[in-house]
């Protein structure tokens, strides 16, 4: 099992796969700050004055922990960070759900046009933390730009 | 420890500059400090001067907000079709208190709803402040027995300036 999880081949699939998750899910939200802080909005867990700060920031976040994955440039905070953000994620939405709250997730794309529903979107990121944790348990350090 | 805290650090002090670069820089830019209401604290509903004890709740903006994106309430647009059509609330249904039939108003309640429960939630609604249809429409809901009524008097036009989606059935001019 540990040799499985040190593969360095899948260690570096899954940090790909993770990474271009990541930057994918932070375009929309990059490029229409207003859209994303309004999903974010309907998710009633963000005080009203600190949504737009959270629509600015969390985007990039998203973007640099990606990039850093794939890159292997500030490991250990990526993978840490890709994996807070997922369980922030998952908790965001359970809440959604048990409250009754419809909603699009807003995940990977800022608007609410998506059809996404939460219970599709909860079990992919389900699946999600599945391999950030895995990043966390392998040891592999092969093909990083720097020290992990 | 210590270098997985300086590494989440410098990512997190990276990406709060660049965020805030790009957002100044962009023709897009927000606020920092946003302007939504807090959804949880709730805002003072508008209460009109013509409301009496015993009518249904007066409901603000960030309740009516809350109960659209829940799945189990009903909105009512109160208005004539007329204005209906030109903006109202995403899925509401249109029972023009003007319009409303004689007698007894219960089937043709059920038959415009869908004879749904009479605890379902419903929040009725015209066109704002001015507009009284919305609390005369809920008094005869609450009449007939339905009662878990809400009365969101701020209305469609509270709901369009709050920057909310409005339903256009056609484009008319103001």
């Amino acid at each position: 099992m540990r040799r499985i999880i040190d593969n360095d081949i899948l260690a570096l699939l899954i940090r790909l796969t993770v990474g271009i998750i990541f930057i994918y899910a932070s375009y929309y939200k990059i490029i229409d700050p207003q859209s994303f802080a309004k999903s974010i909005w309907f998710y009633h867990l963000v005080p009203g004055k600190l949504i737009n700060i959270v629509a600015i920031i969390l985007p990039w976040i998203e973007l640099t922990a990606g990039i850093g994955l794939i890159l292997g440039v500030y490991y250990r905070g990526s993978v840490a960070l890709v994996n807070i953000l997922t369980l922030f994620f998952i908790i965001a939405l359970s809440v959604a759900i048990i409250r009754g709250i419809s909603i699009d997730c807003g995940c990977f794309k800022a608007a609410a046009a998506t059809s996404e529903s939460a219970w599709e979107t909860l079990r992919f990121d389900l699946c999600l933390i599945i391999l950030t944790i895995f990043l966390i348990i392998s040891r592999s350090k092969r093909w990083m730009l720097s020290q992990p | 420890m210590n270098r997985l805290v300086k590494q989440l650090l410098i990512i997190i002090v990276f990406s709060t500059l660049v965020g805030l670069l790009r957002n100044s820089l962009f023709p897009n830019e927000i606020a920092i400090i946003g302007g939504w209401r807090d959804l949880s604290n709730g805002e003072e509903p508008v209460i009109p001067p013509t409301a009496e004890k015993g009518d249904p709740p007066f409901i603000a903006i960030n309740v009516a907000q809350m109960e659209h994106s829940t799945k189990d309430t009903k909105f009512i647009d109160a208005r004539d079709f007329d204005e209906y059509k030109c903006g109202t609330i995403p899925g509401s249904i249109n029972i023009p208190f003007d319009y409303l039939p004689g007698g007894d108003l219960k089937p043709y309640f059920d038959s415009m709803l869908g004879g749904i429960p009479l605890d379902y939630p419903l929040v009725i609604f015209c066109s704002g402040e001015e507009c009284d249809l919305s609390l005369h429409l809920g008094r005869n809901f609450m009449d007939v027995g339905y009662s878990n009524v809400m009365i969101f008097f701020g209305g469609s036009r509270e709901w369009e300036n709050y920057g909310l989606e409005m339903e256009r059935i056609s484009n008319c001019e103001e």
